[in-house]
């Protein structure tokens, strides 16, 4: 997969650069941005702590709830332009944090994860991207890996049903009637969407990865002195409250498989929109 | 040898004479490495002619001398366990082809919390696809979190270890040299660990040596294989002795665990557990996911006179599969000749 990605990238990179090279005489590149903002309907996101009674949010049963935590990963990155650009960032994984690339941990609590930097994007235009969300097959069959994939750095790996949570929402609900553990606070909602193997004869569908395509509804130029940057909004209400399946945290507010978290995978697609595009 | 030779020489070729000896001593000194290295263990991955083609990602991680060696020190140290209390080899014996003690139907874990099911042999490890009686592990190297995040195995967080391994005096000098690195690392640990049981293949038991043309099996054995062919091996399949599909073998009506539906969410899978490989299994009892059976006499009359029905029970079993006392007993004769000795005595895994 790593040789297949990087092949890929060099071909259409060489494609390019003949291309230029035709025309301008010398290909350029430069930094295409993808930066992540998280909301909540109309609202905002922002982190409550853990034990926090302050629910800021309403899903459509009119139950409150706030957000401890919330992120997701993001991979096989591919940038699309209306004259046949294409970049696709490389994604190669390793034991050592240095070797893992193109595999992005998107947190609501780091600032700093919430901008993807995608370099040696070849000049041209550019008007849409696809990704994505989840961990799949060929990256968990690689084994054990480092970095943003390394449990003990915070990646989120099941160790039962091996594989990576792709997205993770926790919280409180005054609806859920979760009671105090050693694992949950009182009153604790926590859906984590994972499951990336699809298993021969079994009816129920749990490869929760999914690919997308966002359009950015105009186009951008990138070039060795253009840094293009996409604000991409991703909207929590989309995802537990969508039109696939609604949370009623009275009952769904525990999700730890990835046949319960089907229904909210479905609705991932439409909870992403790219708000805007900065030339 | 060499200042033997020399001393045979007059003063005058002394100086030719001492060339003579040392290069005469080199060439032994190499010859002795040589002869050393041919002698001594491989840490070499290498597949056996008749098995099928390893699932591990050896590209990612070679299995290396310096490797292995580390990942025996993790195997055998309770580091990785919360109170430094119960390393891997506690519920994985080599004598026992890498099984618990018969003793043990559910291993014991730290502050002697008793697990759930019945811990598996390692072996062949490198070849199969998927790990654990339900399958929910498809990679070896995530097999070992589960057995030191679980609360009644190590009950440790992977955090912790990782730190205590940092911090430790002689673990930082051993993963430098099998991986050239500074920092110990999760993906490392698991390397490690995998090189170690990765190396853990068992081919040479009086069966592999018989299918080699190196021993004869004994007629009872003989017949023993053949009722075996026809009775057992629509499951216990291929080298590996399993065709690692889950099944419900009749064990159970009521399913407290329910098996392969804790990974597929399906509810026909409820009761299914992954059919074992058969190698070695002459010393790995008790039997069965929940060591429901302490004999293979006890397991063979489940087979033929004890199914238990219930809606996901495997159709082939549906009628039990009919054996007399005396077919039993070649059966299990046949059985004992997957044990591999070569395997148990493997010095390479000794804790040295």
């Amino acid at each position: 997969m790593k040789k297949f990605l990087f092949l890929t990238t060099l071909f259409f990179s060489i494609a390019l650069l003949s291309a230029c090279k035709k025309d301008e005489e010398k290909a350029t590149f430069g930094t295409f941005y993808l930066q992540f903002d998280n909301i909540v309907g109309d609202q905002d996101l922002t982190i409550a702590d853990a034990a926090s009674s302050d629910f800021k949010y309403t899903n459509s049963l009119d139950q409150n709830f706030n957000v401890s935590l919330l992120g997701y990963y993001i991979t096989n990155i591919k940038l699309e332009g209306p004259n046949g650009e294409v970049f696709v960032d490389p994604v190669t994984t390793g034991a050592a944090a240095a070797d893992v690339k193109g595999i992005y941990q998107v947190l609501e609590s780091s600032t700093t994860s919430q901008t993807i930097g995608l370099s040696n994007v070849p000049s041209g235009k550019y008007d849409k991207v696809t990704f994505t969300l989840g961990i799949p097959a060929d990256i968990v069959q690689e084994g054990a890996t480092g970095g943003v994939l390394d449990p003990a750095e915070g990646a989120w790996l099941w160790n039962w049903d091996a594989g990576y949570i792709g997205f993770a929402f926790e919280g409180r609900s005054p609806a859920s009637p979760v009671a105090a553990s050693q694992w949950n606070p009182e009153n604790s909602v926590q859906i984590h969407i994972g499951g990336w193997k699809d298993i021969t004869d079994n009816p129920m569908m749990v490869n929760n990865v999914k690919t997308f395509t966002l359009d950015f509804g105009t186009s951008v130029s990138v070039s060795d002195k253009l840094e293009p940057k996409a604000h991409i909004e991703m909207d929590l209400l989309e995802v537990i409250d969508g039109h696939h399946g609604s949370a009623d945290f009275t009952s769904t507010n525990q999700v730890h498989t990835p046949a319960g978290g089907t229904e909210f995978a479905e609705n991932l697609h439409s909870a992403f929109v790219v708000d805007h595009v900065h030339q | 040898m060499a200042p033997v030779i020399g001393a045979t020489f007059s003063p005058f070729t002394m100086k030719k004479t001492l060339i003579i000896s040392a290069l005469a001593l080199v060439s032994v000194v190499i010859g002795c490495k040589k002869d050393e290295t041919d002698k001594g263990p491989s840490y070499e991955f290498r597949k056996p002619e008749n098995f099928p083609e390893p699932t591990y990602t050896f590209d990612n991680n070679p299995v290396t001398e310096a490797g292995f060696k580390l990942g025996k020190k993790l195997f055998f140290d309770p580091i990785l366990s919360v109170d430094n209390t119960v390393s891997c080899n506690n519920c994985h014996n080599q004598s026992l082809a890498f099984a618990d003690l018969p003793l043990h139907a559910f291993s014991k874990g730290v502050m002697e919390r008793q697990g759930i099911r019945n811990a598996p042999q390692l072996v062949n490890l490198a070849f199969m696809k998927e790990f654990f009686w339900d399958g929910g592990v498809t990679h070896l190297d995530f097999v070992p979190l589960n057995a030191i995040e679980a609360e009644f195995e190590m009950d440790e967080e992977i955090e912790n270890v990782i730190a205590k391994l940092n911090n430790h005096a002689e673990y930082p000098a051993l993963f430098k040299a099998a991986f050239g690195t500074d920092e110990i690392n999760t993906p490392l640990m698991l390397h490690a660990l995998s090189q170690f049981t990765n190396l853990m293949v068992s081919n040479n038991s009086p069966y592999d040596k018989y299918l080699r043309g190196e021993v004869v099996l004994t007629a009872q054995e003989l017949e023993g294989l053949r009722l075996f062919e026809q009775k057992c091996q629509s499951c216990h399949s291929g080298i590996l002795f399993t065709d690692e599909s889950y099944r419900n073998n009749g064990i159970d009506s009521v399913f407290t665990d329910i098996g392969r539906a804790r990974i597929t969410s399906f509810s026909g899978d409820i009761g299914k557990f992954r059919v074992p490989s058969l190698r070695n299994v002459g010393i790995t009892r008790p039997y069965m996911h929940n060591a429901k059976f302490a004999t293979l006499e006890a397991v063979l009359d489940h087979y033929s006179d004890g199914i238990i029905e219930s809606p996901s029970l495997d159709p082939s079993l549906e009628n039990g599969i009919p054996m007399t006392a005396e077919e039993k007993a070649a059966i299990i004769t046949f059985l004992k000749t997957l044990t591999d000795k070569d395997f148990t005595q493997d010095e390479r895994f000794f804790k040295g």
